[in-house]
């Protein structure tokens, strides 16, 4: 395993925060401060923010929308942060709560929650691990565990990414080797690595000559030289048998078509003068995450902003170049340099904008502003990804029963044995998509409609039944359980009309509004 | 790689979106569903009308023409295959479709193609949508999703556009309306496509749905809520149709279903037939597989002989149910490969070639028995006859029925063509 290796301070921290977090509920006293770092503070960063925001829009003469209602906020930042709406009880605790910082609790508080490692790991997963058949069949829960665990203790990002650019072992002793073995091919992890931790799409520059920008084919291989010695040994597919190793002289099993033989050389900067014996990913590395590297902080932070708000400051996240400017470029900048400074403090970063006003934003359109889709003067509506969706509807009609066959599906596609796999599977966006962007077509539409798992009316409706007496109390316990809000008055008499209707037996008539609540965009929306 | 334009046209699209998004808040457009089922009751008696349909047979990663429909025995390699007959005099064909040879009548085969794309992607979606990605900043809309729109009944029940065994490409700036409906395993057909409560209950519930909708689009006015709510209307339409029964091959015999092959190919290609048979516009069915830099031979023969029995009954049933002239088949992948073989494996294979290759043309009402086009003695050139990506979408169009010079207005009100100029069918097709 990688070394629980980190600098002191940082280890307080945490244990700082974690008990804050476990005193902190928005309820209670105000939680016990944890030492700020000498830098600025969350609150000075999410003001900046707002600073350059505002800014643009005054000048392009765009309203901003007002902030968001607390119903809103819950739902988005519990979606947004731990991957999942919050419950029925904490809805209410929260939306009645009249503590003045609650929003900045409730932030602090899912930054902690063990959720928030899980929702980062099927975020990153995602990104890590190419959709080909090949990778399919390696078992990929190492990796995800590894994810889960580095982004809950918040491990500097510098280091998450070092400690999984330089992997070795196997998945067993490593889980972040798993990365090199689902991208068994040079090109793979270079295109794979530009994208992801430089924030540009170089792979173009495999077989020709960049067509909007000065990159070159000579750019790409002579990054790419840095993954040439590291070896894959065993089948990835058999459980204890593959591994990573970086040699003295290894190959990559397989050369891509085109491989062109040029001296390693950093991307856009200097050829370092490389012994023959030595490994090559730590230098590349070391160069990556260097505080200096225009690339890496940049790409992070804007990954990360269009993670929160669904549209990144460079859109697409991963086409940084001259032709395709950020919509706010000082304050990618600012972002970036904040970021390398507070040591790769990802929570930190995450903490800062969700403070924003710019985050909190309702996303109604306001006075002019339905048109603009690009400069955050309303928050964009975004759908649940399938783990979100997932994991909310779980929350709501309960465990979900595990896929018949799950030995054979097993065999055949290790990652796909269990419930919530077949379900991302089956709601799976195309990989490219725009993330606001309603990408569900008919099959899943019928799915949530018809599956008779969303349709027997589950925990939510017999929470209802058990702590409330009224019809009215009952719906609304299922608004705030699904939507994180209650029932308008007119919502409410169409409700409970419905149920009254549905005669003696309201554990019917509830399972219906139930279904319609699943099955409504407010639901498999984050707005 | 994504072009800068991009950004300016997710934002048209948007923009676009919203307008419509107004328009629909305002109650002007979008179906109302609380008289569904009379409406469809009525639109059971309509379908009858016949438009033409087209069935797309997609083979994935570029299948090698040489060792299919252009072969060139006796040349530098040829490959290992071997030439046979077909009922078309002079007309030959590789030996690894004996049962679609007897059926050369029917068809046209294109070996004159040449279209400019050597990378899968790229090449799919040039082939698909006859605009390279990225093109003017512009998603544009699949060949399926134009034949839905322009073909297809707007009220019909069932999706206009169906893709069998894989994704495919979508409606881009046709909106969601025209997506395909994706059906990844035949056998399984339409999951969940009945009500888990009654029919009585299953309508109170969803007229609860809509009075929801209603309000959060109103407030929100998000292109996903109306997209959502798109697609909501269509799976419930598509629950209530009669024509939904298509989608169960359980209703076939045996023999039928044995006489497509024993494949998911084969049940893609027999489902697409019973579509056509109530109407759908646009079918699309892919067999994945062709991209066969190394092991060639093995893998073309083995595909070879999946596509010969689906694509032989595909044609024997569309025209023992009179419907071969309504409805083309049209065979087509990624490009054509290499003429050389490559050695760099232990079983050496072809790699991509754009420059010249074939695409397979059946039915439609097309003048059958013919061969268009000649490539040189390597099959390396077109001598004769070139089909361009926009020659080949134009024929498409044109048997169809559709006016390819046609102008749809994307984001921006920009008015595309629904083929680029340029573009000039081949005429030699139309009798």
């Amino acid at each position: 395993m990688y070394a629980a290796w980190k600098p002191l301070w940082m280890g307080a921290l945490g244990v700082l925060i974690t008990l804050g977090i476990l005193n902190g509920t928005w309820g209670g006293e105000e939680p016990e401060k944890a030492p700020t770092r000498p830098l600025v503070s969350a609150g000075e960063i999410a003001a900046m923010i707002d600073r350059h925001i505002a800014a643009t829009l005054r000048e392009e003469k765009i309203d901003p929308s007002p902030r968001c209602s607390d119903a809103e906020f819950l739902r988005r930042v519990s979606l947004d942060l731990a991957g999942v709406i919050p419950t029925a009880e904490v809805a209410r605790t929260f939306l009645d709560s009249q503590v003045p910082t609650k929003r900045a609790r409730l932030i602090d508080e899912l930054l902690g929650d063990p959720r928030y490692g899980q929702h980062m790991a099927d975020i990153w997963q995602a990104l890590l691990l190419p959709k080909t058949s090949d990778s399919r069949r390696i078992r990929i829960e190492p990796l995800t565990e590894w994810l889960r665990a580095s982004f809950n203790e918040n491990k500097p990002w510098d280091r998450m990414v070092a400690e999984l650019l330089t992997a070795t072992g196997t998945p067993e002793e490593n889980g972040a080797a798993v990365y090199w073995l689902a991208n068994p091919r040079v090109d793979l992890v270079t295109g794979s690595v530009s994208r992801l931790f430089l924030g540009v799409q170089l792979q173009c520059a495999q077989c020709h000559n960049h067509p909007f920008t000065d990159w070159k084919q000579d750019d790409y291989w002579g990054l790419a030289q840095f993954f040439m010695k590291v070896r894959l040994e065993g089948n990835p597919r058999q459980n204890g048998t593959a591994g990573v190793t970086e040699g003295e002289r290894g190959r990559r099993g397989m050369l891509p078509e085109g491989v062109k033989q040029v001296p390693p050389r950093f991307f856009l900067g200097e050829q370092p003068t490389l012994a023959r014996s030595e490994p090559y990913r730590p230098v590349f590395t070391q160069w990556l995450t260097a505080k200096e590297n225009p690339f890496f902080a940049k790409a992070m932070v804007n990954r990360l902003w269009g993670q929160l708000f669904g549209r990144g400051l460079v859109h697409p996240v991963d086409d940084m170049q001259p032709d395709n400017p950020a919509s706010h470029p000082e304050l990618l900048e600012e972002l970036a340099a904040y970021f390398a400074d507070s040591g790769f403090d990802v929570k930190g970063l995450i903490r800062a904008i969700c403070l924003s006003e710019t985050y909190q934003r309702s996303s109604k359109p306001h006075g002019n502003n339905a048109d603009d889709a690009i400069l955050y003067s309303h928050r964009i509506v975004k759908p649940l990804s399938p783990e979100q969706l997932f994991d909310s509807l779980q929350l709501v009609v309960g465990p979900a029963t595990p896929p018949q066959n799950s030995n054979r599906q097993a065999a055949k596609n290790p990652n796909q044995a269990n419930a919530r796999a077949q379900f991302v599977a089956f709601f799976e966006a195309d990989e490219s998509a725009d993330p606001a962007e309603y990408q569900a077509g008919i099959p899943q539409a019928l799915r949530l409609m018809n599956s008779p798992q969303l349709n027997r009316g589950g925990v939510l409706v017999e929470e209802a039944l058990r702590q409330h007496s009224t019809t009215e109390a009952r719906i609304e316990h299922l608004f705030l359980g699904t939507l994180s809000r209650r029932p308008t008055e007119a919502e409410l008499q169409r409700f409970r009309d419905h149920v009254r209707r549905s005669g003696s037996n309201e554990r019917n008539g509830l399972s219906d509004v139930l279904w319609v609540l699943i099955n409504s965009s407010e639901f498999v929306l984050n707005r | 790689m994504e072009p800068k334009l991009w950004k300016v046209s997710s934002h048209l699209v948007d923009l676009y979106r919203r307008d419509f998004l107004k328009l629909s808040a305002a109650g002007v457009v979008g179906t109302c569903f609380s008289g569904w089922l009379n409406i469809l009751a009525a639109d059971a008696a309509k379908s009858g009308v016949k438009h033409k349909s087209c069935i797309v047979l997609w083979m994935e990663g570029g299948p090698s023409h040489k060792d299919t429909f252009d072969m060139k025995p006796g040349t530098a390699d040829s490959g290992e295959f071997s030439e046979i007959p077909t009922s078309v005099p002079g007309i030959r064909i590789s030996e690894h479709f004996p049962k679609f040879a007897e059926l050369m009548q029917h068809a046209a085969i294109l070996r004159g193609m040449s279209t400019g794309e050597g990378a899968h992607a790229r090449a799919r979606y040039y082939l698909h949508t006859g605009y390279r990605e990225g093109q003017g900043g512009l998603v544009y809309p699949s060949i399926g999703s134009i034949v839905s729109m322009e073909l297809g009944q707007p009220d019909f029940p069932l999706p206009n556009y169906v893709s069998i065994g894989g994704p495919s490409f979508g409606s881009g700036f046709l909106g969601p309306r025209h997506q395909p409906l994706v059906v990844n395993n035949p056998d399984r057909g339409v999951e969940n496509l009945r009500a888990a409560v009654d029919e009585q209950r299953f309508t109170s519930r969803y007229s609860l749905l809509e009075e929801m909708e209603k309000g959060f689009l109103k407030e929100y006015q998000a292109a996903n809520s109306q997209a959502h709510q798109t697609t909501y209307q269509r799976a419930v339409q598509l629950m209530q149709s009669r024509e939904a029964k298509a989608f169960d091959l359980s209703q076939e015999p045996e023999t039928v279903r044995a006489a497509y092959g024993n494949t998911p190919f084969g049940r893609g290609c027999l489902l697409a037939r019973r579509l056509v048979e109530v109407g759908v516009a646009f079918v699309e069915v892919t067999l994945g597989g062709w991209d066969t830099h190394q092991d060639n031979f093995d893998r073309v023969k083995r595909l070879s002989s999946v596509v010969d029995p689906a694509l032989s009954a595909l044609i024997t049933d569309l025209k023992d149910r009179g419907l071969l002239d309504s409805t083309l088949i049209v065979w087509m992948g990624d490009f054509g490969r290499t003429p050389k073989i490559n050695n760099r494996g232990p079983k050496p294979g072809r790699d991509h070639y754009p420059r010249a290759w074939s695409t397979v043309l059946v039915g439609g009402g097309i003048k059958g028995g013919q061969v268009i086009g000649r490539t040189d003695k390597e099959g390396a050139v077109v001598e004769e006859r070139v089909v361009t990506t926009l020659d080949f979408m134009a024929t498409i169009c044109q048997i169809l029925g559709i006016d390819y010079t046609k102008r749809n207005l994307a984001p921006g009100g920009r008015p595309i063509r629904i083929v680029d100029k340029g573009g000039n069918p081949v005429t030699e097709l139309f009798a």
